[in-house]
């Protein structure tokens, strides 16, 4: 109850600074309230979102993958290399998102079979990934994608959100329910917590992770995909550093970096967060560079503070029960 | 020995600490003199380990004070504990294991210069460990050690600091015997030098063997503090318990059914070997060993976290191979782990929640979601079943007392509705009325045609509650006693060996 | 058998390991380009090697504690862009004020790492990624995306590069390469050597017990970020004095290359072990196969990062089964040790509830 309580007080917390930015932006510029605009906002960040979904599975299980973003670029970069040998675009699509779960059981054959840390590994992928991108595209700009493909990416599919919002929602959807509601969500939650526990209560710890790092990889290559068909061309450096967004956003939301806790509501709050407050910044016209100073900022401060609320709590417990002030140098604990 | 003329090293006066709702330790006095070694008793939550905490800067008392050589001092943390000569040595060896064993020994130095001579701690080192008779490369990684010897290098760095009141926390817990008698020739070797050794044990016969003092601690308070000759192992339980030793709980005759499981020849690499008993339904088989006689390991093979090598395993008739603890639950075999905190609960989950964990398979709708209402029924049939104080199955385990935590677990097991249900040490770290309350579903369980190993290291348990007794020493098998035959003394001497010393693996 | 694992330890047999490694690429590419051994070749990869080489001894210091520092790459841009925009705009600077400003700026940046990671208790992997961005950010701010060229700076700037030691036949000892290996042996032996060095492994090897050992571990942690940034600072220097031209994107990735050379030099991603020297030999064994791959196959240096990838997840694997085997040689000799802590993250053990 008391991770719950936190976690109230935190995506309350959230929500008040939702309210603030928003405000702030409508006062800003008139037109942001509208319907389009904040279409518009969310088709930039679209791909992004829907790997944070992902993320958010992967760091409550007390796992990390940084390789995501190179992934998203591996992705397009491949799609686009195989139109330009001529592959027809649904095979290449088909091939791409292959490559992508091969590529998540690559991952976790070394962090779930073999052990290895997930934070190296996703770290070597980081760079071998995009290495192999940038090997598919050299440092040339592919695009000339079919014009169905280009407007799956761009137009409205359902009034008036495109393809790959809906594909959001919908993976939104199926999110919350696996992980509330299902028991491989709750698998997550208790590999997270503490692994032993979970082996030691039959949990196949191993297929789970293995299974997180398939679909991250997955997920991530749908997005790149998506980045394709909506960007109309691809670069080696497509989507680099997007793993700062992705892992503020989740991190963010209140889910902790040790693994364990946090929810796709606090996660969603974030989101929307970090979206407006990118707007935001677009508005009074500071760079994209600038701008992601300031998430790696926000980043920070989501672990920097609860750890704060947390020592001030325990300072003000502490001395409410003993009546004196502990002297520094004395343990955490009692 | 015990001179009267000798004046106490480190004197604890009428210490009194309140944790919460907890009054840790009221008014403890205790005096350590050197060259002495003062043993420590009590039960779990009786205090010791607050006191030792206070001794080493990590809690402040709330009242009372502690004098070193009769001035009064403040120890406000670790570090200056250290400065006045007190150091303490744990269950688990606080080692660096990437650093050699010298490096390990002098690394809390203050005074190591500039710059570091490897030479000359090297040559410290060895000559450090030649006192103690200890033989140990000094230029090895701490890594390899096993922990009886990471224990040696402990003792080894506490000598460097010139310690004066020495510590040992349940030093013992997870060594061998043979380990055991090597660290009882440190603890003496270490009197001979005049260092006043404070040793907590649960181990009733260590105690006899080398202390030169008891002090008996029982919730919070000191009840007796006497020269360990005017002291009696039965008078030493009646001052920790409070009550007579028959008092404990007897296990009711056992209506034995068919064979259940069948282990022979059972053996892992370094662990333990030539295993072999069988358990019948309806019986409690009893595992009798100190701790670290590797009774869990047997546990754990058998539940397929740590598969043996060797052997075979025959259960309801057939062969089997565990190599999964999910394997283990299908095939009708659980296993409670004796750290319910690390192993055992998920802290931050609900009752309920931790209680299906391993069948959650079961509580699925037909669209793979989980049903909580029958998930929350089956945890209330439990909170009733074994009296799990809570206000809902709703809470989080972590606000339970460590009875309650530890019901949630056994409930855990039990709805996994196993046929054989291993037991290791089930009624550790519990207040007294949950024991009982343990104990009587132990009893049920077996009368309802379950099979059970307990693993204990509670001699009066082990007797109380097991139909037969299989004895562990050193990872291997030492006599298996039927209710009748076995006695406490019986039991002891099997699992201390005929020969302390002899034979085992080193 | 025993003489041998009684004076090496696993460290150096790492480091021989590798010294034959990078020795047999250099002689089957020596067999397989042309012209292979000239003083072109060995130029290109020690001025690579040197830059790379001071910013992984300093990314050492860091991973030996059970930490990372992915900022190091935005670090190094800002500092270069930074003295190049100060002495494009005053070229009577001394030279020796340019290298403080350079280290003195570093510094700076490794302490606000090091202050939230030790004092504020982030993770170290969150805190330096988003460094990364912020002091990225600093730069393009600072920079209003202009460039330095090379023809605003000072020419004994320019001179610097080119400097040699001394020089052997064909083969150029660039000054450069020089301060980079006298970086590498001086904090090899401030590692072996000092007390601080000493901490530094244990603080990676128990961190809980480092804690109860009374180190004073905030303090230590802090000054090796800090110590990290002012050699990334100096790094900086040196990447203005090679290239001159610094744009916004100076640097970009560096971080990912000092981690890989740590790494493939057998520092240990846990902490507690590993050495510089090892660290140096990783950056030469990834610089003489990266720029070896280039000639030989002809192709282009788009392979590089793919190549790097597979390194650093090649050396983490082959360091996780080698301890495994390591430690099963040494459970079968005895009874099995139960390991001390090894989570890497998770640093404050719960304190046991208060029974007994």
């Amino acid at each position: 109850m008391r991770n719950l309580r936190r976690l109230k007080s935190w995506e309350g917390l959230l929500l008040a600074i939702l309210v603030v930015v928003v405000v702030n932006n409508a006062v800003q510029s008139p037109v942001y309230l509208s319907v389009e605009n904040q279409v518009n906002l969310f088709q930039l960040f679209v791909e992004r979102i829907i790997v944070a979904l992902a993320m958010t599975f992967i760091i409550i299980n007390g796992e990390i993958d940084l390789s995501v973003a190179s992934v998203m670029g591996l992705a397009s970069c491949l799609l686009a290399f195989l139109h330009e040998q001529s592959v027809p675009m649904p095979a290449a699509i088909v091939v791409t998102l292959t490559v992508g779960v091969i590529v998540g059981a690559f991952n976790g054959f070394w962090i779930s079979v073999v052990g290895l840390p997930s934070l190296a590994v996703t770290l070597a992928g980081l760079i071998g990934y995009r290495g192999v991108a940038r090997i598919l595209v050299e440092d040339r700009s592919i695009g000339n994608f079919p014009e169905w493909f280009n407007r799956l990416g761009q137009q409205p599919l359902l009034d008036p959100l495109p393809l790959a919002s809906i594909i959001f929602f919908i993976l939104l959807v199926v999110a919350v329910v696996v992980l509330q509601y299902s028991a491989f969500g709750r698998y997550v939650y208790v590999i997270g917590n503490n692994r032993e526990v979970a082996r030691y209560s039959g949990v196949k710890v191993r297929r789970v992770k293995m299974m997180l790092f398939i679909a991250s990889s997955t997920i991530a290559t749908l997005a790149g995909l998506l980045l394709a068909a909506r960007l109309g061309a691809v670069r080696g450096s497509t989507a680099e550093g997007f793993e700062l967004d992705i892992i503020t956003m989740v991190l963010l939301g209140g889910v902790s970096i040790f693994g364990g806790s946090g929810t796709l509501v606090g996660v969603g709050l974030s989101i929307l967060l970090v979206l407006n407050l990118r707007n935001g910044m677009s508005l009074v016209n500071i760079t994209s560079n600038t701008q992601t100073g300031v998430i790696g900022a926000l980043l920070i401060l989501s672990v920097l503070i609860p750890n704060w609320t947390q020592d001030a709590r325990s300072l003000l417990s502490r001395r409410r029960r003993t009546g004196h002030t502990p002297v520094t140098g004395e343990e955490k604990g009692g | 020995m015990a001179t009267n003329s000798r004046k106490p090293v480190l004197e604890i006066r009428s210490i009194s600490k309140r944790f919460d709702t907890t009054q840790a330790l009221d008014d403890v006095s205790l005096d350590l003199y050197p060259g002495e070694i003062h043993a420590l008793l009590g039960e779990n939550g009786a205090g010791k380990s607050t006191l030792i905490k206070i001794m080493t800067g990590v809690h402040p008392p709330d009242q009372g004070e502690i004098l070193l050589d009769s001035k009064p001092i403040r120890i406000s943390n670790t570090v200056e504990a250290q400065g006045y000569g007190i150091a303490a040595i744990y269950q688990e060896p606080m080692i660096f294991p990437d650093l050699t064993v010298a490096e390990n020994i002098f690394i809390s130095h203050r005074d190591q210069g500039a710059i570091l001579r490897w030479g000359k701690m090297y040559r410290d080192a060895e000559a450090i460990l030649a006192k103690l008779d200890v033989h140990l490369d000094v230029r090895q990684p701490a890594r390899g050690l096993t922990l009886a010897a990471q224990q040696a290098v402990e003792i080894a760095k506490a000598i460097s600091l010139k310690v004066r009141v020495l510590i040992m926390d349940e030093p013992t817990a997870s060594l061998s015997a043979h380990e055991v008698t090597q660290l009882f020739k440190l603890a003496a070797a270490l009197r001979e030098q005049g260092v006043a050794i404070l040793f907590i044990s649960h181990r009733m016969e260590e105690v006899f063997e080398i202390a030169d003092r008891v002090t008996v601690l029982r919730d919070g308070k000191k009840i007796s503090s006497k020269p360990r000759a005017e002291v009696t192992p039965e008078g030493a339980i009646r001052d920790m318990v409070g009550r007579k030793v028959e008092e404990f709980f007897a296990k009711s005759q056992a209506r034995r059914g068919d064979l259940l499981l069948s282990v022979r020849g059972l053996g892992k690499d370094g662990v333990f070997s030539d295993i072999g008993f069988d358990v019948f339904r309806g019986e409690v088989l009893g595992f009798a060993g100190l701790v670290g006689s590797r009774r869990t390991d047997v546990g754990l093979a058998l539940f397929g976290v740590e598969p043996a090598d060797a052997g075979e395993i025959t259960f309801n008739g057939k062969l089997i191979r565990l190599h999964s603890p999910d394997q283990a639950l299908q095939i009708g075999i659980a296993y409670a782990t004796e750290d319910r905190r690390a192993l055992g609960l998920t802290m931050p989950m609900s009752i309920a929640a931790n209680i299906s964990l391993p069948m959650l398979r079961e509580y699925l709708s037909s669209l793979g979601l989980i049903r909580r209402t029958a998930e929350e029924s089956a945890a209330e049939r439990f909170r009733e079943r074994l009296a799990i104080r809570a206000p809902s199955v709703r809470v989080e385990v972590a606000r339970l007392s460590g009875g309650n935590q530890q019901k949630v677990m056994l409930s855990k097991w039990l709805n996994a509705r196993p046929r054989l249900l291993v037991l290791d040490e089930p009624t550790r770290g519990i207040d007294v009325s949950a024991k009982a309350e343990v104990h009587h579903m132990i009893n049920d369980l077996a009368a309802q045609g379950l099979g059970i190993i307990l693993i204990s290291s509670d001699l009066p348990e082990i007797v109380a509650m097991s139909d037969r007794i299989l004895v562990m020493r050193e990872g291997r098998q030492m006599g298996l006693f039927t209710r009748a035959e076995a006695t406490q003394e019986k039991i002891l001497t099997a699992a201390m060996g005929q020969n302390s010393g002899a034979g085992g693996n080193h | 058998m025993e003489t041998l694992k009684r004076y090496l330890r696993p460290e150096q047999i790492r480091e021989l390991s590798l010294v034959f490694l990078i020795v047999v690429t250099l002689i089957f590419f020596g067999t397989q380009i042309e012209g292979y051994f000239s003083g072109r070749t060995f130029n290109r990869i020690t001025t690579t090697v040197a830059i790379i080489a001071v910013v992984a001894v300093g990314e050492t210091l860091v991973i030996l504690t059970r930490n990372y520092d992915l900022s190091v790459g935005s670090i190094v841009g800002f500092t270069a862009y930074f003295v190049g925009t100060q002495l494009a705009n005053n070229n009577g600077i001394a030279p020796l004020a340019a290298v403080l400003l350079a280290v003195g700026v570093g510094a700076m940046m490794g302490l606000i790492n090091g202050v939230l990671v030790s004092y504020g208790r982030v993770p170290s992997i969150i805190v330096t990624l988003g460094t990364l961005a912020i002091y990225r950010a600093l730069l393009v701010n600072y920079s209003g995306a202009k460039t330095v060229t090379t023809d605003s700076l000072p020419q004994w700037l320019l001179d610097l590069a080119r400097a040699n030691l001394f020089k052997i036949g064909e083969l150029d000892f660039r000054l450069m390469v020089g301060v980079a290996l006298a970086l590498v042996v001086i904090f090899q032996l401030v590692i072996t050597y000092l007390p601080f060095g000493r901490r530094l492994y244990a603080i990676g090897s128990n961190p809980e017990a480092a804690r109860i050992a009374g180190f004073p571990t905030q303090r230590i942690v802090t000054t090796a970020y800090v110590l990290c940034g002012m050699l990334s600072g100096l790094a900086g220097f040196m990447f203005l004095a090679r290239f001159g031209n610094i744009t916004v994107v100076a640097a970009q990735g560096m971080e990912l290359s000092a981690i890989a050379a740590v790494v493939v030099g057998g520092v240990n991603v846990f902490g507690g072990s590993g050495t510089m020297i090892g660290a140096l030999l990783g950056a030469l064994m990834i610089n003489t196969l990266e720029q070896s791959l280039i000639r030989w196959l002809q192709i282009s240096e788009f392979w590089r990062d793919a190549l790097l990838g597979l390194l650093i997840l090649l050396a983490v694997a082959t360091d996780a089964v080698i301890i495994n085997r390591l430690r099963n040689l040494w459970a079968r000799s005895g009874l099995q040790a139960r390991p001390a802590t090894e989570t890497p993250g998770v640093q404050v053990l719960e304190e046991a509830g208060h029974d007994a």
